[in-house]
């Protein structure tokens, strides 16, 4: 049976999900049975990628009919391996937001819109990642654009949402202007539309063009990764979009940019030199410490989760880039290897991050408040999320034994065998990416510290977090998801076989038996440099942790004890609002930093006579200069705007005048096609 | 730094052996008053009693009670009576209970 | 081990029992903290002289590490508790805080004349002595206690030496004895 196959339920899962959440959807029964038709397709799309990983690559399908039609230009549909990843991951995406979304949204018409919507989404992406044909990949990629702008704006009136979720549509559309001109490109060039022919042909166009088509796509593509400095619609967009909308886009969306970057990379367009490769690299080592580092000044959880998307995003495009570069040099096996890892953390990340953000959206409802320095102590008071976020950020931040440890793991492994490529200059810019990431991933443990402690332990810092009750909060959802990261991370070899199977088709090296030896080990990236095991890692690390818990089962006082106070210093009242808050924790980075950051920092008082304070309250704000918006992006639009003002006497309104362009255009075409 | 240390060579180890050997550096730092019984006259302990700025001394008929504990070494007692009144030298003071520090000392130089 | 009898100056009792209850709490002690023993200071409003000589029990010259007794400011790892001044009325809740902080078995040591009560009477702002809120076990008198003396007062707290004063009369003269 076809991958291919399974999909076809899916997509007709999720367009039934879309019409009964647009028709029935503002009521109970309707939310449900539209959430429950979401799950089933996302179940049929997990199995699908999970199939096609095993399977191969499936031959284009042209499904004409009524299909045709509605697009207007061939349907082509094809099951890549290199799409099974990503495909795997938007079921599970789809699974978990369905089972979260009855509890999460009221029924209502504004719901039944969204769900709508979102299931279209859904398809879109779909479509996107099984598509065969440059036409329904446009197609689709500029569908999911349109239905995740209507998913960002699922509150219309409120400004912030508008504005959030017009960033994410503009630069969207300038990325989809840059892939299709990419996409025509090679599409031209090669004399073909549908993706296996423009593969096949590459070879044949020339270096200039395709270099060309290259960096459109990287640019293009990097829009919706959010590589740096692309990447600003992901901390506008993310709060406003309702938990599931934003866990969609992190989890499912962002990774579609990563995915059409790979596409072009490794099966359409392949670049000569090393260059393409050192490009990539460079650009997601990049992201990943600016998107780190941003991500520790923030206070709103949403966004703070939003930068930490364009770190991994990073992270991921360094591992592709490396590939890249190893493919270059001819070291396949390498090649292939870098390949899985990147793979793996998509898969990871479409896990942790999907479900940190639902988790956020059950913060949201049950304190009130997305602000960090207003919760607090949460771990009292909704104990099974607090259990299932901790998981997330274990993930997240990279600690063994979880998934995250292990793809991050394998992309170090690989990018330390750099050294292999024998070019001083390529092995020394691998080194410094490597430790960029390095550099990443320790803040990024630093700021997961303070992402979960402050929110969820410690006293609550305000009346809104001590009432949060988790009475009707969604669990299943991000439950799901946190079986879902410990079995990746403790079925890691299995994992990587599908993986290496996939890479096989892509890059057509077999690293199964070099990478898998037998006995759950993996050895990374080359067999004399160093060798683990997941699956032990993660059983050895239980129990050793359950050694000192045993410890004190065992010999604790058995008499009554005295359950005294926090000693807090001998204060009269300790209040919690003097514990750390979010901006202080952040602080020694903060400082660090501060040329990134180019804080500006007032502080007003009542009273200039008395600097202690005493004559009323002292304020003091301190602001990050958003340094892409201001230096890049408001530049741009002044031009464009300057542009537009220059032109604006063309259109005068004269009908007399507009009558002498067409006169005019129409003598020069004549002219023209004369000559 | 290596002046200090050649210092330190030629002074060798300046630390005490307290408690383990004898330590006289304290007998020469103000101690409680030890009183003579023989030369205190009712008088001349109700001048103590006044003189004292605490409440160590009082006088109970013909008993002086002496509160060691509230003692500060001020020596204003012994201004008022010297000769009756002479440092102890005692700097080993630490008691369990409070009630070991309060001293009684009899009247005895009043003619009877 | 914590508390004892809080006597005031007036009372004055030399029993047996209370000299075998005192040699039996002092084995228990030397059992307990025989061999280091963490010391948390507090200052309940003194004139910070007391502070400078326990401060100076750090110093090369008296060293208290060698005797196996160190300085901790966190309450939660000490085990005897230090109280020199005169119990300010202010710093009571600070000063039961620190107490029931600091986990059993514990040894409370008042120093100082301030502490002690010899040198303001309770008044509105202050206690006078610290008996009147803490329970003490050891009491080390001096204005300030030299170091000699702080290093005497701790060892007879953890039963190394005996107490010395129980047995002085503070007479002179043909037919005393004692200092």
């Amino acid at each position: 049976m076809n991958p291919l196959d399974l999909l076809y339920p899916a997509g007709g899962a999720w367009f039934a999900a879309a019409l009964a959440g647009l028709l029935a959807g503002s009521r109970r029964p309707g939310l449900l049975a539209c959430c429950a038709l979401s799950a089933l397709g996302g179940a049929a799309a997990a199995a699908a990628g999970g199939w096609s990983l095993v399977y191969g690559n499936t031959p284009v399908v042209a499904p004409g009919g009524v299909a045709q039609t509605m697009t207007g230009g061939p349907l082509e549909l094809q099951m890549t391996s290199l799409a099974g990843v990503f495909v795997a991951v938007l079921g599970i995406v789809a699974v978990a937001i369905a089972w979260y979304a009855p509890r999460y949204h009221q029924p209502s018409r504004g719901t039944a819109v969204y769900l709508a919507v979102c299931n279209l989404a859904l398809l879109a992406c779909l479509a996107v990642l099984a598509a065969g044909g440059m036409v329904t990949f446009l197609v689709a990629w500029e569908t999911m654009s349109l239905a995740c702008y209507l998913l960002i704006l699922r509150h219309p009136r409120s400004g912030e949402s508008a504005r959030g979720a017009f960033w994410f549509l503009a630069l969207a559309e300038i990325g989809f202007l840059l892939v299709v001109a990419a996409f025509v490109i090679l599409s031209t060039k090669t004399h073909a539309t549908e993706l296996d022919p423009i593969a096949a042909r590459a070879h044949l166009v020339s270096g200039g063009w395709r270099a060309a088509a290259f960096l459109l796509a990287l640019t293009g593509f990097g829009f919706k990764a959010g590589l740096v400095p692309l990447h600003v619609w992901l901390p506008e967009a993310h709060p406003v979009a309702p938990a599931d909308g934003s866990a969609f886009l992190s989890g499912v969306v962002v990774k579609l940019g990563a995915y059409g970057i790979a596409l072009f990379a490794f099966r359409l367009d392949p670049v000569a030199g090393a260059w393409p490769g050192l490009v990539t690299m460079g650009a997601g080592a990049l992201t990943a410490a600016i998107g780190i580092l941003y991500a520790m000044r923030e206070r709103d959880i949403k966004r703070f989760l939003a930068y930490s998307t364009i770190e991994n995003m990073g992270i991921i495009m360094t591992a592709f880039g490396a590939a890249l570069i190893f493919r270059a040099y001819r070291l396949s096996d390498l090649y292939a290897f870098l390949l899985i890892a990147g793979l793996y953390h998509v898969a990871n990340h479409g896990c942790y991050k999907t479900l940190l953000f639902l988790e956020a959206g059950v913060v949201e409802h049950a304190a009130g408040t997305r602000d960090m320095d207003r919760l607090g102590g949460l771990v009292h008071r909704l104990p099974r999320s607090t259990v299932t976020t901790f998981i997330g950020t274990l993930g997240i931040a990279a600690l063994p034994p979880l998934n995250g440890f292990v793809s991050e793991w394998l992309i170090f492994q690989g990018l330390f065998q750099g050294f292999r490529t024998g070019s001083h200059l390529t092995a020394i810019l691998i080194v410094l990416a490597a430790a960029t990431l390095g550099l990443t991933g320790g803040l990024a443990i630093y700021a997961f510290v303070r992402g979960f402690g402050i929110p969820y332990l410690g006293m609550p810092r305000t009346r809104q977090a001590a009432a949060a009750r988790e009475q009707g909060q969604p669990l299943g959802g991000p439950a799901l998801l946190a079986v879902a990261c410990v079995a990746l991370a403790v079925g890691a070899p299995v994992v990587l076989a599908a993986l290496s199977r996939a890479a096989r088709a892509v890059t057509g090296v077999s690293l199964g038996r070099l990478l898998l030896p037998g006995q759950l080990t993996v050895i990374p990236a080359h067999a004399d440099f160093s060798a683990f095991s997941p699956t032990y890692l993660a059983v050895f690390l239980t129990a050793a942790c359950s050694v000192p818990a045993l410890i004190y089962l065992a010999g604790r006082p058995r008499a009554a004890s005295v359950s005294v106070p926090v000693w807090d210093g001998g204060m009269v009242s300790f209040r919690p609002r003097m514990q750390y808050s979010a901006m202080t924790f952040s602080a020694p980075t903060r400082v660090t930093f501060d040329a990134l950051y180019r804080p500006s920092v007032s502080v007003r008082r009542a009273s200039d006579d008395d600097p202690a304070g005493r004559s009323g309250p002292v304020h003091y704000e301190a602001q990050v200069t958003p340094l892409f918006e201001r230096y890049l992006y408001r530049p741009v639009i002044r031009a464009v705007e300057w542009l537009a003002d220059a032109i604006r006497p063309l259109q005068s309104g004269d009908v007399n005048l507009y009558l002498l362009y067409v006169f005019a255009v129409i003598l020069l075409a004549y002219l023209v096609g004369a000559l | 730094m290596p002046l200090w240390f050649a210092r330190g060579l030629r002074r060798g180890v300046v630390t005490t052996r307290y408690p383990a050997k004898p330590d006289g550096s304290a007998e020469s730092l103000p101690t409680p008053p030890s009183f003579r019984p023989r030369l205190l006259t009712r008088d001349v302990v109700d001048r103590m009693i006044e003189a004292c700025p605490g409440p160590a001394l009082r006088r109970a008929d013909d008993l002086l009670i002496f509160d060691v504990g509230a003692c500060t070494g001020c020596g204003r007692c012994a201004r008022v009576a010297p000769g009756s009144v002479t440092p102890s030298g005692e700097f080993e003071l630490a008691a369990t209970s409070r009630a070991a520090l309060v001293k009684t000392i009899p009247i005895l130089g009043d003619p009877r | 081990m914590t508390g004892g009898p809080t006597a005031g100056p007036a009372a004055f009792a030399a029993g047996q029992e209370e000299q075998e209850a005192a040699r039996h709490l002092r084995e228990q002690i030397a059992a307990q903290f025989g061999r280091s023993l963490h010391i948390r200071t507090l200052d309940t409003g003194s004139c910070a002289v007391c502070e400078q000589e326990i401060r100076l029990l750090s110093a090369p010259h008296y060293d208290l590490q060698r005797l196996g007794f160190f300085f901790t400011p966190a309450p939660r790892h000490a085990d005897l508790l230090l109280v020199t001044g005169p119990m300010v009325r202010a710093f009571e809740m600070a000063a039961r805080k620190t107490y029931e902080a600091i986990p059993g078995p514990k040894v409370v040591v008042a120093t100082g004349a301030c502490a002690l009560g010899g040198v303001y009477q309770a008044d509105p702002f202050v206690h006078g002595h610290v008996d009147a809120v803490l329970p003490v076990d050891v009491w080390i008198p001096g204005c300030p206690p030299s170091p000699l003396a702080l290093l005497h007062g701790l060892s007879v707290a953890v039963g190394r030496l005996a107490e010395k004063v129980r047995g002085l009369t503070f007479i002179t003269g043909e037919d005393g004895g004692g200092a």
